[in-house]
């Protein structure tokens, strides 16, 4: 572990923010329980603890079958943020790679563009 | 220290959670804990210095893959009990694929002890920077030296996109779709009327 390369002080703010992101999540989470419990509103029933779904009882598992369309909505999501990722990597070192990276990524998004318009020709981006 | 303190938190509840994954009953819970995993591991990839690699754990891993695997688990109508049953009948058969790729770790972490390949050097530090950060250094090595590799994942997920479509994408006949031509077209003076009808008359649509 002496290798290291990164300065981890850099990631100081990072964990200040988790720090405080946890602290107040927790708040809402416990405030509210324990001031139920000190004012004496604390008084749970079978109704109350039971699941409430707009006014009628639940029902069913909540464990339905997807259609199968929002799975084709994910994999072009995935597809393209991946291409996003690596546009990041090639943007900042492009004064080291030159024109081959820049025609190399061109080649690339050129690529996914076929695929983007196969995808709008095909009608995968409409919702019916 | 505080980095080797850091390393085994993270690398404890890396192996802790891939376990939950496996034990658990519930496959949604399943891939609840396999994002835990994820976001230890970028923590890892932050303590060896590979910063970019663990922002796209985060941001690819945990964003995009698991909401996939949630869809997916979603997705599969399965019968746990049905599930479970056939655990001593496939046992021989995970553990010959859990045999298979122990030995492919065993090669490939012999293989990069012996120096062949030129990633880094055998006794774990990193190989010399090319740019100044991480992210600089990765896209001065991808898009020169390994440029072949970054095209062929590009048809790689190309082939991804145009093979989902093929297989889950279908015409449906009964729905009425938006026309967003005939939208756009629609005029105010073509859609409404003014009418003054009589007292005790209708209007005749």
């Amino acid at each position: 572990m002496e290798s290291l390369v990164v300065d981890l002080s850099q990631y100081l703010p990072i964990l200040i923010f988790l720090v405080i992101a946890l602290a107040l999540s927790a708040a809402f989470v416990f405030l509210p329980m324990g001031v139920a419990r000190l004012t004496g509103t604390h008084k749970p029933d079978a109704e109350k603890l039971s699941e409430y779904e707009c006014g009628f009882p639940a029902f069913e598992d909540p464990r339905s079958q997807f259609d199968v369309r929002f799975y084709l909505v994910a994999i072009l999501f995935i597809v393209f943020d991946l291409e996003a990722a690596f546009l990041f990597p090639w943007a900042v070192s492009l004064d080291m790679t030159g024109w081959p990276g820049w025609i190399t990524m061109m080649v690339f998004l050129f690529e996914l563009a076929i695929g983007l318009a196969y995808a709008w020709k095909k009608g995968a981006l409409e919702w019916e | 220290m505080i980095q080797t303190l850091a390393f085994y938190i993270f690398a404890s509840l890396v192996i802790a959670s891939a376990v939950m994954v496996i034990m658990s009953r519930n496959p949604v819970h399943s891939v609840l804990w396999l994002i835990v995993a994820f976001f230890n591991a970028a923590g890892l990839m932050v303590l060896v210095g590979a910063e970019f690699i663990a922002m796209l754990l985060v941001i690819v891993y945990v964003g995009a893959v698991a909401v996939l695997f949630l869809f997916v688990v979603m997705m599969l109508d399965i019968d746990f009990a049905e599930l479970r049953a056939g655990f001593v009948k496939n046992f021989p058969l995970g553990l010959a694929i859990a045999l298979v790729l122990l030995a492919e770790m065993v090669m490939g972490l012999g293989a990069y002890k012996a120096g062949g390949m030129q990633l880094g050097t055998p006794d774990g530090t990193a190989a010399a920077a090319v740019g100044a950060s991480n992210i600089k250094a990765i896209g001065a090595l991808l898009y020169s030296k390994y440029l072949f590799l970054f095209e062929s994942a590009g048809i790689i997920l190309l082939v991804a996109m145009i093979g989902a479509i093929v297989l889950t994408h279908r015409q449906r006949g009964d729905t009425r779709g938006q026309v967003i031509s005939r939208q756009v077209a629609r005029r105010p003076e073509e859609a409404t009327v003014n009418t003054q009808p009589e007292v005790g008359k209708g209007v005749q649509l």
